[in-house]
Formats: structure tokens, C-alpha cells, sequence
């Protein structure tokens, strides 16, 4: 069956009338908040107690055995130049100078914020991404097809790919050293700070210590904890002395969690998988009955039109016949008239020498 | 077939290219300014005329004008301030006196206001100009500018101790001479001893019924005193804006150290009062224990009377109640002495002095709140209201008063050296550095050292192991502090998560006070610098 245009355009409107449907019925349905798991963990930076010593690289690096840098960690030269994560360092502190309000510089370290709905996750279509109910986010290496779409979504610019990796290159980032945690131990940044800049814990308890820390310092601290309700929230919360887009922190992220924002569009994908064969089969055996009747209707049109005609031929036929019929009667009977007429002249001649005779014998004849 | 996908081919190149020209040709497509950067020039003699904002909405821009570039050349041509202000004689003082606005007295109409200065303005530039010499703008876009090209350095100042100290001995003490108040009934201004204040008690920041702005009021007194003395040679102050309004002229101004009191009957040493309708209301014996308070002191301690006095020059009690009422603000007497942030009371005075460099290593880790409980009420509430109660005369009052305060003995003090350990051997980090020797007897013998000179200090660290509490905080003073391993677990504990662990509590009880007293070395970054290698 060919496409006409008129058939297309249809097939188009029910589509986006079931597209729209389909959509409010989604939002509808997601329209409630994850808090992240109940008793879940975090971590709290607080950027007035940073002092820039870059002993939570060191410590990360050596506990994810990741690869020696190739400046020592001790080199502080290294924090002139702003950094992001990549695939040998999970975390990275940078400095923000001009912030302190002329007592130094602020520093912010950066890793995986362990969002509590992980855009990473909600976009990785192997769900190599999980948000375990410790509070991290982790990988898992096994199933990663390396399409880096989890790059792409975190809105924190943090997952990095092991582009050197030619053979099982994996996409690395913070794990919150899952491990250690699951053990009891502390993240491996978190154990290097010396000055308590890092602090883990339940992220219930870590939010009440930064509200604890603004209520008793106010002139100290920007009166929120960032985090506490970006994307929908972290598990790596961040308390600062000056403004977080100052030392470099996204303050446009807004509150939604990642993933809400796709799960509107995202939520008719089952329902094309699912409603959009039986609407287009249903357009198409609606068509496909539509012709089939106009078939049959065309096939008995044409059967009763060659009835009539056949019908009409017939009449005529008869009509034909007999008038040929009538005809050939006629001139039968002309013919024998004729006969009998030129048969009575002969024998008229011949009464007119023989008059009586003939006369007699001709109405004998006719008698007859 | 080839034939139109050829043609599309053609059709999209062509507009590939011409997007990427203008792509590059137009650089705002970027937000790129392509403007060079005008780094606007700073002067502190900016007047913006908005003169016709009286009359309603500005339909040009406001106009920079720079007072002191057309005086300078007025100067050149000698000629003074009335080619630009008129003179009237003053109803009150009989005397003339310059008007601050431009060619007028008053603001009559819009079109005679706007033609004033259009006139006068564009007619001088343009004579200026005429006469070859360097001129003003004359069309309508160069005065009423959309952006600024000059920025303002304006800084405020005031009358402090030492300036008012120095005027008043060039006025031979003759206070009538600034000093007025106003008569309601006979509308004049007169001068009432012992009733001077500060101009900006009655002078607001906006002209108001009967009084002119403060800043009316300073140009007028302060430029037309100036200006007379230094016309008659006399040692006069400045009359242009910088002399009075820029920072490093500001600097420049004579400062008397020693200035003799103030007189105006204000008392020595004091009790803190209330009110005598509030004495009316309520039981004496269910107030506070009374302050005595050191008025005289007070007065050295700072650079001007409306540091307190910020409405009058009258007790506190007289505006703030027990209560609290409209005269003050609703805020109560208990406020007005106990409320954090503010200058005016007496808590959040002393708290801003904990920023002094000697006070702040230890001050910055505590949270600054009201301190709770008795013994702290008592530092102050020192008198029992019953000791009074008998008390008639004012000058008894006084006496007791002093009394009081002179049975203080604010002096600084710490243990005795014998008592304070010469070092302290921290072993924490022996697994990866030596040990580290902290100087402790040096600490606390420099800390005492540097608040000795400061009275307020002196006060409220009243008991030997008052200044030992800096760093053995959340307990009670004593000879023998706990240590820091006591409280702070090792490592830190998850389960204690406001507690720092003992390692993080170390480094920020140095780093911290280190960092807020400004100690530059040893940087918190060198390990090195406190804890030896492991040899």
C-alpha cells in the first residue's frame, strides 16, 4: 500500500495527540520528591576551613590507587591554574583568589556531588550508574557500552574517560570510595584533611551541622548550604564564606532533580514502544478496511452494471428478433399476397377467355 | 533527480558561507564588546543635577557636573561663586547667605528651572569658547550622558573630637557661632547654652518643614565660614569638595591627640538608669542589679558623642523604656544595651572591639551571643538595687557609683609561670613526623601581654584561667585545664559529627587564631614548619 499525503498528516496528528496525552499522564505520575535514602551518607566541605594543602588529592589518589601525577601533590604551584576532574584524579582543589575579602584565598574542592536522582544514572541506558543506598553514586565497569552520555548529562562537568585506553577504556569519577564506606571506613579525602574541612556523615546530620555552624557564625558563612537542594540535591554539600558562584559553584542548576526533567519526555518512550503499534496498526487496518469495502462495493457496482447492460442487450436482442421475426412474417405474407394477387391477374386472363372458369376456379381456390 | 539534490547541495553551501561571514564579521552575535575599555576617571566633587526631578520624571539623563573643574577656572579668571549662586538675606541670621542651587533661590516652575540652567550653562561655554579657551559642552547629549564617564570617590565626613576640638579654639569658644536651635514660635533660630548637639540631630538626610538637609546645612555653615576666613586671611578650612571629601585629603586633617572634655555637664561615673515614668510603673526592687558606667572613659574610648548618642544628647532612658515605646523605636531599654551588631549598645560595642588583632585569634572561634547566666550578669549588674534604695541626692548616687567601679581591679593575669607549661609535647602525628614542641608558656605570656594595655579586656577576663579558656574552651577555668584529647576523639568519630576529631581540632586551634591575628608564618600549608621530618 503506497502513503498518500493526507494519510501521512493523520498518522502525524494522532501521534502528536497521543504524544501529548501520554506526556500529562507522565508528569502526573512523577510528580513527588525523592529525599535520598533514608540514613544515607555525605559529605560536607566548608570552604572557610579549607586551607588549600591539596591532602585529599593525595589521600583519594592513593586510596582508588589511581596514577601518580605528574606533579607531586605537595607541588601547591599547581592550584594557579583551575582544574577539573579527569580520568587520573577524582577530585581536584582549585583556588579562588580576591573571594576572602582580603584575608587570603578560598579554595573549593570538587568531585562527584552525589546527586540524591543522578542525571549520570538516568541517562546511562545499562544502568552501569547506580545511586546505592549509602548515598554514593557508583559505576559499574562490566556493562559500560562507553557512550559517555553520562558526561554529557552531569550538570557538575564531573565524569572523565579514559581516552588513553584503547582497549576497556571505563569512564572514572568519585565513588565515595564506596568501598571504604561500605567497610566503616572514611573516604579517603575525608581521612587526609587536617583541618576537619570535609566532614562525613549522615546527610541528615551533616545538613544540622551546617545550619548549626551559620546560626552560631552568620558574618562567617553565606546563609545556605549548597546542595542541600541543587538538582534536586546532593550528597556532597558545600557551606561558604562568599557566594558559590564565586568560588566557581553552578548557582543556575535550579531544584530540580535531573532526571525530572527528561521523565516527561522520556516517559513516552514506553508508550510509542507500546501504544503507537496498535494506534498505527489500528490506522492502518481502519485504511486497509476502508478499501476492502470500497472494493467489494466497486466489484458489485460493476457486476450489477454489467447485469443491466447484459439485461439491456438481451431486451434489444428479443426486440430484434421479433421485429426481424415480424418482418420476415410480413414479407411472407406480402409475398403470398403478391402471389395470390398476380395468380388471380393469370387467372382473371384466363376467365377473360375463359371468364367463368377462371373465375369460379379462383373463388374455389379461396374457399379453399 | 541529480538535478535537485545538486541544486540543494549549491543552495546549502551558499548559506554555510554567509552564516559563518557574519558569524565572524559581527562579533555581538558573541556578546563581544568590541568597545575599547574607558577606565572612568575618579573625582569627589560630582554633583549630579537631577534638579528637574522635582518637577517629575527626568526626560534626559541626569548631568555629572564637576564642581570643583568650573571653580578652578572661575578662580583662574578671578571670579567667585556668585557668577553661578545667588544671595539672600537669611530671615534668621540677618545675614546674606550664597544659596546652594544654580542661578536661583528657589525652584519656581519646570520650564524656568530647565531655561536657567540651559542658559546660563550653554551661554558661558559658548562665550568660553568664542574667547578661545578651553570650554564646556553645548549640545544636548554631551551633559545629559547615558553612561558615566567619572566615578565617584565621595567620602563622608564628620565632625569627630579633634576637628570639633580645633574649631572651637578658632572660635575662641564662642559655641554661637555653628550652634542654633530653633525657636517654634518665633520661627527663628537662637542659641541655647548648654543645649548644643550634633548638626545631624535636627539636620536629616533630607530638607524637611523648618530645616534644611545636612548636607544643605554642612555647605552652607562649614564652605560660606571657610570661604569668608580664608578672604580675610585667616587659617580657615577647605572650601573646594576635595579638601573635605577625598580620602587622601582626609588624611591630611590635624589631629589633636589629647582633647579636653567636652563640657556640657555630662556625669563621670554613673549608674544606668531607667526612666522615672518607668520607676512609676514598676517595683525598683524587681530590677536589674544596677551598672555603674564610666561615662568619662567612655568618652576617650571614642571619637564622637553620637557613637551613643545617636538621637540626643540625652540619657538612654529617656527614649528607651522598659517596655520600649515610640520614642525609641519600640526598641527596650534591655535591647538598647544588649543588642548584638549595633554600635550604640553597650554588648555590641564591646563585641566589635573583639576584632582588634590582639583579641580576634581567640574571639573568632566563639559565637557571639548574649552569655548566659548569672555569673556573667553580675560583671556588670554589680550593685544591688537594695544598697540604693536609702539613696537620695544624685551626687550620693554618683558617689556610690564610683565607688563601685573603683572596688574593680581590672588588671590582665594568667597563672604564674610555674604554674603554665614552658612546652607542650604533641605527639598525634608520631607515626609520620617528630613530635611537635608547642611553645605553650610563650603563647599565653605573649597573649596576656598584648590585651595588658586594654581596660575592657582587663574586665572581662576576670580569673586567672580566664584567658586559658581561648583554647581550652567548653570548660570551666582552671589551673588544670583538660586537654584537647580529652573531648576530641581520634580519629574523628561519625557519630560525634559536631566534635572535631583530635587531629582536625589541633590544626584549627593553630591555623585559625594564626590566620585571624594575621601571624604570616609558619604557612598553614608547610607540615614541615611545625612538625619535624622523621628523621
Amino acid at each position: 500500500m503506497s502513503i498518500s499525503r493526507r494519510k501521512f498528516l493523520g498518522w502525524l496528528g494522532a501521534a502528536g495527540l497521543g504524544a501529548t496525552v501520554g506526556q500529562k499522564a507522565a508528569r502526573a505520575a512523577s510528580n513527588k520528591h525523592f529525599d535520598g535514602y533514608p540514613e544515607s551518607n555525605g559529605v560536607l566541605f566548608d570552604n572557610t576551613r579549607c586551607i588549600g594543602c591539596r591532602k585529599c588529592e593525595e589521600g583519594c589518589n592513593k586510596v582508588n590507587e589511581l596514577p601518580e601525577p605528574d606533579r607531586p601533590f605537595s607541588d601547591l604551584s599547581q592550584l594557579d591554574t583551575k582544574r577539573r576532574t579527569t580520568a587520573k584524579a577524582y577530585t581536584v582543589v582549585n583556588r579562588y583568589d580576591d573571594t576572602g575579602g582580603g584575608k587570603g584565598p578560598l579554595y573549593l574542592k570538587i568531585q562527584c556531588n552525589h546527586c540524591l536522582e543522578p542525571a549520570c544514572a538516568s541517562v546511562c541506558f545499562v544502568s552501569a550508574f547506580k545511586k546505592t543506598a549509602t548515598g554514593a553514586v557508583t559505576y559499574d565497569a562490566s556493562v559500560c557500552v562507553g557512550c559517555r552520555y553520562c558526561m554529557i548529562a552531569c550538570p557538575f562537568e564531573i565524569p572523565a574517560y579514559q581516552y588513553d585506553n584503547a582497549f576497556s577504556p571505563k569512564v572514572m569519577k568519585c565513588t565515595m570510595c564506596f568501598p571504604r564506606i561500605s567497610k566503616g571506613l572514611l573516604p579517603g579525602c575525608v581521612e587526609a584533611c587536617p583541618t576537619e574541612a570535609l566532614t562525613y556523615g549522615k546527610r541528615g546530620d551533616l545538613l544540622r551541622i551546617g545550619r548549626e555552624r551559620i546560626r552560631k557564625f552568620p558574618d562567617r558563612y553565606v546563609d545556605h548550604i549548597y546542595g542541600e537542594n541543587e538538582m534536586g540535591g546532593t550528597s556532597w554539600l558545600y557551606l561558604s564564606q562568599v557566594p558559590f558562584k564565586e568560588v566557581g559553584l553552578r548557582e543556575d542548576l535550579g531544584v530540580t532533580p535531573a532526571p525530572a526533567l527528561t521523565s516527561g519526555a522520556l516517559s513516552v518512550v514506553p508508550m510509542v514502544v507500546g501504544l503507537w503499534p496498535v494506534l498505527l496498526g489500528g490506522v492502518y487496518a481502519i485504511n486497509k478496511r476502508k478499501e476492502k469495502i470500497e472494493q467489494q462495493e466497486k466489484a458489485q457496482a460493476v457486476a450489477a452494471a454489467v447485469e443491466a447492460t447484459e439485461a439491456e442487450a438481451k431486451a434489444k436482442m428479443k426486440e430484434a428478433l421479433e421485429f426481424q421475426e415480424k418482418q420476415k412474417e410480413k414479407a411472407i405474407a406480402k409475398a403470398v399476397s403478391q402471389a395470390l394477387e398476380e395468380a388471380a391477374k393469370a387467372a382473371e386472363e384466363k376467365v377473360s377467355e375463359t371468364p367463368a372458369e377462371d373465375a369460379d376456379k379462383k373463388s374455389s381456390k379461396e374457399d379453399s | 533527480m541529480p538535478k535537485g539534490s545538486a541544486l540543494l547541495r549549491g543552495i546549502s553551501i551558499i548559506v554555510a558561507v554567509t552564516v559563518a561571514s557574519f558569524l565572524v564579521s559581527s562579533t555581538a552575535v558573541f556578546g563581544i564588546n568590541e568597545q575599547p575599555k574607558v577606565t572612568p576617571e575618579v573625582r569627589a566633587d560630582i554633583i549630579d543635577i537631577d534638579s528637574m526631578k522635582v518637577f517629575g520624571k527626568l526626560e534626559r539623563p541626569s548631568v555629572s557636573y564637576l564642581h570643583q573643574r568650573h571653580t578652578e577656572a572661575l578662580e583662574k579668571k578671578n571670579k567667585d561663586c556668585s557668577v553661578c549662586h545667588l544671595s539672600e538675606k537669611d530671615p534668621q541670621s540677618e545675614k546674606e547667605r550664597m544659596s546652594t542651587r544654580f542661578m536661583r533661590l528657589k525652584d519656581t516652575t519646570r520650564q524656568e528651572v530647565m531655561d536657567i540652567y540651559h542658559n546660563n550653562c550653554i551661554a558661558c561655554h559658548n562665550d568660553t569658547k568664542a574667547a578661545k579657551e578651553k570650554s564646556g559642552p553645548v549640545e544636548c547629549g554631551e551633559c545629559h550622558q547615558q553612561q558615566a564617564t567619572v566615578v565617584s570617590s565621595w567620602q563622608p565626613i564628620g565632625m569627630d573630637k579633634s576637628l570639633h576640638y580645633r574649631h572651637s579654639k578658632a572660635m575662641d569658644k564662642k559655641c554661637e557661632k555653628c550652634h542654633h536651635v530653633y525657636n517654634e514660635k518665633t520661627k527663628k533660630l537662637y542659641y541655647a547654652k548648654d543645649q548644643e548637639g550634633t548638626c545631624r540631630y535636627c539636620h536629616r538626610s533630607k530638607t524637611e518643614e523648618n530645616r534644611i538637609s545636612l548636607r544643605q546645612a554642612a555647605h552652607g555653615a562649614c564652605v560660606e565660614c571657610h570661604r569668608e576666613r580664608t578672604a580675610k586671611n585667616e587659617t580657615a578650612g577647605p572650601f573646594n569638595c576635595e579638601g573635605c571629601h577625598e580620602a587622601s585629603q582626609q588624611k591630611l586633617i590635624e589631629i589633636v591627640k589629647d582633647v579636653p572634655r567636652m563640657q556640657l555637664n555630662q556625669p563621670d561615673i554613673i549608674f544606668v538608669k531607667t526612666s522615672a515614668a518607668d520607676k512609676e510603673k514598676i517595683n525598683p526592687l524587681a530590677l536589674m542589679n544596677l551598672v555603674p558606667f564610666n561615662h568619662k572613659a567612655h568618652e576617650q574610648y571614642n571619637d564622637s558623642c553620637r557613637v551613643c548618642h545617636h538621637a540626643n544628647l540625652t540619657g538612654c532612658e529617656q527614649c528607651h523604656s522598659i517596655q520600649g515605646n515610640e520614642d525609641g523605636g519600640g526598641v527596650t531599654l534591655e535591647q538598647a544595651m544588649h543588642r548584638p551588631n549595633i554600635d550604640q549598645s553597650c554588648i555590641g560595642c564591646h563585641e566589635s572591639q573583639q576584632a582588634q588583632p590582639a583579641c580576634v585569634g581567640c574571639h573568632i572561634s566563639f559565637e557571639k551571643k548574649q552569655p548566659e547566666g548569672t555569673a556573667s550578669c553580675a560583671n556588670c549588674h554589680a550593685v544591688p538595687k537594695s544598697e540604693i534604695i536609702g539613696v537620695v541626692g544624685k551626687d550620693d548616687e554618683k558617689m556610690m557609683a564610683a565607688r563601685a567601679l573603683g572596688q574593680r581591679d581590672a588588671v590582665a593575669r594568667t597563672y604564674s609561670d610555674a604554674d603554665l607549661p614552658e612546652t607542650v609535647v604533641i605527639k598525634a602525628l608520631s607515626n609520620k613526623y617528630e613530635p611537635v614542641k608547642l611553645p605553650h608558656r610563650k603563647i599565653v605570656t605573649t597573649m596576656v601581654d598584648k590585651i595588658k594595655s586594654n581596660q575592657l579586656a582587663n574586665f572581662f577576663h576576670p580569673e586567672n584561667g580566664t584567658v586559658c579558656q581561648g583554647c581550652h574552651h567548653n570548660s570551666p577555668a582552671s589551673k588544670t585545664p583538660p586537654k584537647c584529647i580529652s573531648c576530641h576523639s581520634k580519629p574523628f568519630n561519625a557519630k560525634d559529627p559536631f566534635k572535631p576529631g583530635l587531629i582536625a581540632a589541633y590544626h584549627r586551634q593553630c591555623m585559625e587564631c594564626h590566620k585571624a591575628m594575621g601571624i604570616a608564618k609558619p604557612v598553614a600549608t608547610d607540615c614541615t614548619a611545625c612538625h619535624q621530618k622523621k628523621s
